[in-house]
C-alpha cells in the first residue's frame, strides 16, 4: 500500500476534479445545477475534507519521522532543457496542508450558512473548491516554477472571488486591482526565477541555494546581482502576503463575500508569500543584506498597517489592516532569519484570524437583517454595538481572537508573536522596539473593534445616522428601503449552526495551538526543523524571556486599558483628545497614508494617459504615414475614387495578374 | 503510392467551393451552410489523418512528400510536403477553419458567396504552409488574400471599403518582396529551382542573404505584424464579420510566423544569425506598444486585435532566441494564439450580435443578463493573459527561459529585453480585466438592456468555445502534446541557426553591446 505522501498529489486533485465538475455544470446546465445546492455543496465539502483527511494521514506519517518525497516528471523540453513538475511533500509542507484544508473545510460549512439566500450559492462552492485546489498544489510544488503556476492560479481565484458579487462597482475594482497588484508582484516573481534559473541552471529550492552560493564564490554571478535576483523574487511574496507598498489590493478586496475574506485573505493566500519566504530560507540566509530588506518591509508594513487600523470604522477593513500588520510581523521574523518563528505566527495567525473574520462575518450577516444588504451600512461599527447580549457564540470568540491576537498568554498569538519579537530584539533591535510599539497599538485596536461591535447599546436603528453614512459613501439613501422594509428585523440575531459550529472550532486551536510552540520546547520546530529545534531547547533562558515577555504583555495590557477607557467606559473621548488635537496626523491615517491617492494619480492615470497617447501616435502618426504614401501613389483623387465605388477588386485582380505575368516572364527568360 | 494527404487537404475544400453554385439553397443559407461545415469538417479529418498516418514527429525532415511536375519549362512543380514547421499549423487551420464555419451560421447575406470563400481560404491556407516551393508559395500567399480581401469588403462593418482596400494594398504590396527575393534565390548560382530543399543546399553569400532577409522580413512582417507595418491589422479586424475574424487572426497571422522561420531562418542563417537581435528588439515593441494602444482603445474589436500584435510580439522573440527552448515557444505560441486569439474574436462577434455595439462606453454591467457569455469570456480572457493551465503561459514561459537562458546575447541585452517584456505581462491584464469590467460588471446599463435583447449564450456558441479550449488547457496542462509533435523539426532548425551563430564572424554595428563572445565557456551545465 503506498503512503499517505506517495498520494498526496491527490490532496489538490480531489478538489480541482470537483470544481470542474460543477463548473462544467453550471455552464451547460445552469439552471438545473443551480437548484442542486445541497448536492453540489455536499459534493464539494467532501472533496475538500477528502483531502483534509489525507493532509492529515501525511502530517501523522511526517510527526512519525518519515523523509521527504519528492515525485517529479518532464513537463516541457526541447533540446537539452528540461521543465519539471511534480510534487514534495516534506514537514513544512505537511503543515501547511493540514492548516489549509482545516480552514477551507470550516469555511465551506460557515459559507452553507452565509450564502444561504445569495443566487450564486453553487458557483461560490465552485470558486471555494477551486481556491482550495490551487493553494494546495502550491503548497506541493517541488520548484520555484511550479510554485509560479499555483501562484498565478491562486491569485485568478482570488480574482474570481473578490469580484463574485459582480454587479457592485466596488467589487470590480478590487477584483482587477488585486489582480493587477498581484502580477507587478509576479513581474518581479518572473524576472527572479528566470534570472536564478540563469545563474544556476535548476528551479529547486535547495539547488538553488547552494547554486547561487556557488555562482558568487567562482564569481561567475556578482554579489551585487544575485542580491538583486533575490529581491525581485521577493517582489512575489510582497504582493501576495500584502507587504508595503503592494500592501494596498488587500483592504480594498474586503468587497469579496466576508467567508473568502476569512479563507484568502487572512488565513491562506495571503500565506502563501510569508510560506515561498521560507521555503527560500535556504537561497536567502547566504545574503544578510536581502534579509535586511526583508525585515524592513516587514517592518514598515506592521507599523502601517496598525496605524491606520486605529481609524477604520468599517469592520471588515479594520480586520483587513490588522492582517496586513500580522503579515508584516511574519515578514520580520523572515528577515531575521527565523523561518520557524515566521511559520509558527502563519500558523497561530491563521486559526484566530480566520475566527475573526468569520465572526465579522456573523455580525454582518445580522446586521444585514436589521439594514439591510447595503455594506456601507451592515459593515460599519457606528452602527453596532450592544452585540454581545444576541450573538453569545459570535462574541465569545471574537473576544478569544482579540485577546490571542494581542499577545495575552496562554494564548496562541503570544507564544508565536513574543518568538518573533525575541528574534528581532536580537538581530535587529530598532526593528524590534517599531514591533514592540505596534504589539501595543495592536490590542488597542482590537479591542476597540471588541467594544464598538459588541459592548454598549445597539445603534443600528439610528436612521439618521444611517443617512449620514450613505451620504458620505455617495450611496442614494433610502434606495432599498421600500422593498426590504417589511421583513427588517429591529434587533440582529444570532447566526445558525453552519456559522456558529467553525467559530466553536476555531476557537480551540486559538487559544491552545500557542503551548506547541512555547520557547523552550517547540514541538513546531521540532516537526518543521529539528536543528532549530535543538539550538532554541539550548540557547533558551527565563533571565531573557521574562523581560522581554513581560515587557510585550505590559504593553498590550495597556492597548486594552485604553481601548476600555475610551470605548467600553467611555472615560476618555479619543476623537477630542487626539483626533480633534493632531488632525494632520488623523487624515494622514484616516487616508491610509495617502497611498491609494498617489497610486491612482501616478500609476491609474499616468498608465492611461500613456497608452492614450501611444493609441494618437498609433492612429495619427503610423497610421498617418501609411494613409499618405497610399494617397501619393495612387494620384489622390483617382484613388478615393477606386476605393468607393468598389472597383478596387478590379484593381486587386490587375496587381494579382501582373504578378503572375512577371512569373511567366521570368521563367521563360530563364 | 500512398494516399496524397495534403493534395487532398488543399484540393478538396477548394473543389468543393466550386460546387456551392450547384448547391440547392433558398438564398437564406440554411443549407449551404451544413454543405460548408460537412466539407471542412472532412478537410479536417483529411489533415488528421495525414497527421496519423503519414507523419512521425520523432522525424525531422519532410515527410507526406508529393511531388508532380507542373510547369517544367517555369521549373514549376507541385511539390508538398510537411515537417514540423508546418505539421501543426495545417492541423490548425482545418480546425478552425471548421469552427469558423460554424461561427458563420448566423450569416445570411449572399451565404453562397460567402461560404464559397470560406471554402477557397481554407485550401489556399493549407497549401500556404504545405507546398515545398517558393513560387507554389507565392501563388497560395496571393491567392489566399483575395478571398479574405472580399470576405472583407462585403460582409465587413460600415468602413469595410477601406479596411479591405488597406489589407489588400498593404499584402499585395508586401508580397511583390516575396517574389523578388524568391526570384533571386532561385536564380542564385547555378541550379535553378524554386523548390526549398534546394535552395537549403545552396550557398548563399552574406551580402546577398542580408538583402533577401530584410525583403522577406517586410513581407512578413507586415503579415504577422511588426510594428509599425501593423496598421492594416486594427482596421481589417475592426471590420470584419466573426468567421473572417476567427481566421485572421488565428491562421493568417500565423502565416507569417511560419514564413519567418521557413525562409529567414532556415534558408537565410547567416543572415538571420546577425538580424536576429533586431527581430528581438521588434517583438519587444510589439508586445509593451500594442499592450497600451489596446488599453487605451474603446472599441472591442479593435482592443482584441491590438492583443494580438502584443501577444505576437513573443514570436518574434522566440524566433530570435538561438534556443531550442525559445524556438519552440514561439511555434507553440503561435498555435495557442491561433486557439486563443480565435476563441476571442468569435466572442466580440456573438456580444456585437446581441448589443449591437462594440464601443465600451456604451456597454456594462451585462453580466446579469449573460451568465454564460460571461463565463466565457473570463475563461478566454484569462487563457489569452497567460493563466498557468493554459497553453498561453507555457509558450510565453518557454520563450521567457529560452531567450533569457540564450547564449547568444549579451547578459545586459538579456536583462533589458526580459524586463521589458515582462512589463508585458503587468500590461495584459490591465487591458483584458478592464475590458471585463466594462463590459459585464457593475449595475446594469439601463439604456443597453432597454433595447438591445440580451439572450445568454447558445449551445452553438458554448459549444465552438469548448472545441477551442480542450486544446488549449490539454496545452497548458502537458505541454508535450503538442511540442513532442514539431520537436525534432525546432530542434534541427536551432542546430542549423547556431552553426551559422558561430560562423558569424563580422558582428552588426554596436554587436559587442549585444552579443556575447561566443569563445567564453556557457554559462549553463548542460
Amino acid at each position: 500500500m503506498p503512503s499517505a505522501a506517495e498520494l498526496a498529489w491527490l490532496i489538490p486533485v480531489l478538489p480541482l476534479l470537483g470544481a470542474c465538475l460543477s463548473g462544467l455544470g453550471l455552464i451547460s446546465f445552469n439552471r438545473t445545477v443551480n437548484r442542486l445546492r445541497k448536492p453540489v455543496a455536499l459534493l464539494l465539502i467532501s472533496s475538500v475534507g477528502a483531502a483534509a483527511v489525507l493532509s492529515f494521514a501525511v502530517l501523522a506519517e511526517q510527526l512519525g519521522g518519515a523523509a521527504p518525497v519528492e515525485v517529479l516528471f518532464n513537463w516541457a523540453s526541447a533540446g537539452s532543457f528540461n521543465l519539471q513538475m511534480g510534487f514534495r511533500v516534506d514537514a513544512l509542507g505537511a503543515v501547511m496542508l493540514s492548516l489549509v484544508t482545516t480552514v477551507a473545510l470550516l469555511v465551506m460549512v460557515y459559507s452553507d450558512g452565509y450564502m444561504a439566500h445569495d443566487k450564486g450559492y453553487v458557483r461560490f462552492f465552485t470558486y471555494l473548491a477551486l481556491f482550495s485546489s490551487s493553494m494546495l498544489g502550491l503548497v506541493i510544488s517541488p520548484n520555484l516554477l511550479e510554485i509560479y503556476v499555483f501562484w498565478e492560479l491562486v491569485g485568478m481565484c482570488s480574482y474570481l472571488l473578490v469580484g463574485f458579487w459582480y454587479d457592485r462597482d466596488g467589487a470590480a475594482h478590487a477584483a482587477q486591482k488585486a489582480f493587477v497588484v498581484n502580477r507587478v508582484g509576479d513581474f518581479g516573481l518572473l524576472l527572479g526565477i528566470l534570472g536564478m534559473f540563469w545563474a544556476t541552471g535548476s528551479f529547486g529550492f535547495e539547488q538553488i541555494g547552494s547554486g547561487l552560493q556557488q555562482a558568487v564564490a567562482d564569481g561567475s554571478v556578482s554579489n551585487g546581482v544575485a542580491i538583486l535576483l533575490c529581491l525581485l523574487v521577493f517582489m512575489g511574496p510582497m504582493a501576495k502576503s500584502a507587504q508595503f507598498p503592494l500592501h494596498v489590493w488587500l483592504p480594498d478586496a474586503m468587497e469579496g463575500p466576508t467567508p473568502i475574506s476569512a479563507l484568502i485573505h487572512a488565513a491562506t493566500m495571503v500565506a502563501a508569500g510569508v510560506f515561498l519566504v521560507a521555503r527560500l530560507q535556504p537561497v536567502y540566509e547566504a545574503f544578510p543584506a536581502v534579509n535586511l530588506v526583508i525585515a524592513v518591509v516587514g517592518t514598515i508594513t506592521l507599523f502601517l498597517g496598525a496605524t491606520i487600523a486605529l481609524t477604520q470604522m468599517d469592520l471588515k477593513k479594520g480586520l483587513a489592516y490588522s492582517t496586513v500588520s500580522q503579515l508584516g510581523y511574519m515578514m520580520l521574523a523572515m528577515g531575521c532569519g527565523a523561518p520557524v518563528a515566521g511559520m509558527f505566527h502563519l500558523v497561530t495567525h491563521a486559526f484566530f484570524k480566520a475566527m475573526l473574520f468569520l465572526g465579522s462575518g456573523s455580525v454582518i450577516h445580522a446586521m444585514e437583517e436589521v439594514v439591510g444588504h447595503e455594506p456601507v451600512l451592515a459593515q460599519d461599527m457606528r452602527l453596532m454595538g450592544g452585540l454581545r447580549r444576541s450573538m453569545p457564540i459570535t462574541s465569545t470568540t471574537f473576544l478569544i481572537g482579540c485577546v490571542a491576537i494581542s499577545g495575552i498568554p496562554p494564548l496562541a498569538g503570544f507564544w508565536s508573536k513574543d518568538e518573533i519579537l525575541g528574534q528581532a530584539f536580537g538581530s535587529f533591535p530598532v526593528l524590534w522596539a517599531v514591533g514592540f510599539i505596534t504589539a501595543g497599538m495592536t490590542a488597542f485596536y482590537m479591542f476597540r473593534l471588541y467594544f464598538l461591535t459588541f459592548e454598549g447599546n445597539f445603534r443600528g436603528g439610528d436612521t439618521a445616522l444611517q443617512a449620514q453614512l450613505l451620504a458620505a459613501a455617495g450611496k442614494p439613501v433610502g434606495s432599498d428601503a421600500e422593498h426590504s422594509d417589511h421583513h427588517k428585523a429591529s434587533l440582529p440575531h444570532e447566526s445558525g449552526w453552519q456559522m456558529a459550529m467553525p467559530l466553536a472550532v476555531l476557537a480551540v486551536p486559538s487559544v491552545l495551538i500557542g503551548l506547541l510552540g512555547t520557547p523552550w520546547n517547540s514541538r513546531f520546530a521540532a516537526l518543521v526543523d529539528p536543528h532549530e529545534y535543538a539550538h532554541m531547547a539550548k540557547s533558551f533562558s527565563w533571565a531573557e524571556f521574562l523581560p522581554l515577555a513581560g515587557a510585550s504583555v505590559a504593553i498590550s495590557v495597556a492597548g486594552i486599558s485604553l481601548a476600555a477607557f475610551a470605548y467600553l467606559l467611555h472615560k476618555l473621548d479619543l476623537a477630542q483628545a487626539v483626533a480633534a488635537r493632531f488632525p494632520r496626523i488623523n487624515a494622514f491615517l484616516a487616508n491610509k497614508w495617502y497611498l491609494d491617492a498617489i497610486n491612482d494619480k501616478l500609476f491609474v492615470q499616468g498608465s492611461r494617459k500613456l497608452a492614450k497617447s501611444v493609441l494618437d501616435v498609433d492612429s495619427k502618426v503610423v497610421d498617418g504615414v501609411v494613409n499618405l504614401t497610399g494617397l501619393l501613389t495612387l494620384g489622390s483623387g483617382e484613388g478615393l475614387k477606386y476605393f468607393e465605388t468598389g472597383r478596387a477588386q478590379f484593381y486587386a485582380l490587375i496587381v494579382f495578374g501582373g504578378v503572375i505575368a512577371l512569373v511567366v516572364l521570368f521563367g521563360s527568360l530563364g | 503510392m500512398a494516399f496524397p494527404w495534403l493534395s487532398a487537404a488543399i484540393l478538396f475544400p477548394i473543389g468543393s467551393a466550386l460546387l456551392i453554385p450547384f448547391v440547392p439553397d433558398k438564398g437564406d443559407g440554411k443549407q449551404v451552410r451544413w454543405f460548408a461545415l460537412g466539407v471542412s469538417l472532412i478537410t479536417f479529418l483529411i489533415t488528421v489523418g495525414g497527421y496519423l498516418n503519414g507523419y512521425d514527429p520523432a522525424q525531422e525532415g519532410l515527410q507526406l512528400v508529393e511531388r508532380v511536375q507542373w510547369l517544367p519549362e517555369l521549373g514549376l512543380a507541385w511539390s508538398v510536403g510537411a515537417d514540423g514547421l508546418s505539421m501543426p499549423l495545417i492541423l490548425l487551420t482545418s480546425f478552425i477553419t471548421s469552427l469558423a464555419c460554424l461561427a458563420a451560421w448566423p450569416v445570411s447575406f449572399k451565404p453562397k458567396l460567402f461560404y464559397f470563400l470560406l471554402l477557397a481560404m481554407n485550401g489556399g491556407q493549407i497549401a500556404v504552409f504545405a507546398v515545398q516551393d517558393m513560387l507554389l508559395f507565392f501563388l497560395a500567399w496571393e491567392l489566399e488574400l483575395l478571398p479574405v480581401y472580399l470576405l472583407l469588403a462585403i460582409w465587413g462593418g460600415k468602413k469595410r471599403q477601406y479596411a479591405a482596400t488597406k489589407f489588400i494594398l498593404y499584402t499585395a504590396g508586401s508580397s511583390l518582396f516575396i517574389l523578388i527575393v524568391g526570384l533571386a534565390m532561385a536564380f542564385y548560382g547555378g541550379n535553378t529551382s524554386f523548390e526549398y530543399s534546394v535552395l537549403m543546399a545552396k550557398e548563399f553569400g552574406t551580402k546577398f542573404q542580408l538583402l533577401c532577409y530584410a525583403g522577406l522580413l517586410i513581407a512578413f512582417g507586415v503579415k504577422l505584424p511588426i510594428v509599425p507595418l501593423h496598421t492594416w491589422l486594427p482596421d481589417a479586424h475592426g471590420e470584419a464579420t466573426a468567421p473572417v475574424h476567427m481566421l485572421l487572426a488565428g491562421i493568417l497571422l500565423k502565416m507569417g510566423g511560419y514564413a519567418l522561420l521557413r525562409f529567414n531562418v532556415q534558408l537565410l542563417p547567416a543572415a538571420h544569425a546577425q538580424f536576429a537581435p533586431l527581430l528581438v528588439v521588434l517583438g519587444v515593441v510589439n508586445i509593451i506598444y500594442a499592450a497600451l494602444t489596446s488599453f487605451a482603445q474603446r472599441n472591442l474589436k479593435r482592443k482584441i486585435a491590438y492583443s494580438s500584435i502584443s501577444h505576437m510580439g513573443f514570436v518574434l522573440i522566440g524566433i530570435g532566441s538561438f534556443s531550442p527552448l525559445g524556438t519552440s515557444g514561439a511555434m507553440l505560441q503561435m498555435i495557442s494564439h491561433g486557439l486563443i486569439g480565435a476563441s476571442l474574436f468569435f466572442l466580440v462577434g456573438a456580444t456585437y450580435d446581441r448589443t449591437h455595439t462594440l464601443q465600451l462606453d456604451e456597454m456594462g454591467g451585462i453580466g446579469q443578463k449573460m451568465r454564460k457569455m460571461f463565463a466565457l469570456w473570463t475563461i478566454c480572457s484569462l487563457a489569452s493573459l497567460a493563466l498557468p493551465g493554459m497553453s498561453g503561459f507555457v509558450s510565453e514561459l518557454m520563450i521567457f527561459v529560452g531567450f533569457s537562458t540564450s547564449e547568444a546575447y549579451t547578459l545586459s541585452f538579456r536583462i533589458v529585453m526580459a524586463v521589458l517584456a515582462a512589463i508585458g505581462v503587468i500590461l495584459t491584464p490591465v487591458y483584458l480585466l478592464s475590458m471585463l469590467r466594462e463590459i459585464f460588471y457593475g449595475r446594469e446599463n439601463t439604456e443597453l438592456t432597454s433595447h438591445a435583447n440580451l439572450v445568454d449564450a447558445e449551445p452553438r456558441e458554448i459549444y465552438v468555445i469548448s472545441c477551442l479550449l480542450v486544446p488549449i488547457i490539454g496545452i497548458g496542462l502537458y505541454p508535450r502534446l503538442m511540442t513532442d509533435t514539431y520537436r525534432a523539426s525546432i530542434e534541427a532548425l536551432v542546430v542549423r541557426e547556431n552553426l551559422a551563430l558561430k560562423q558569424l564572424s563580422l558582428p552588426p554595428a554596436g554587436g559587442e553591446l549585444i552579443r556575447q563572445q561566443l569563445l567564453k565557456a556557457p554559462l549553463l551545465p548542460a
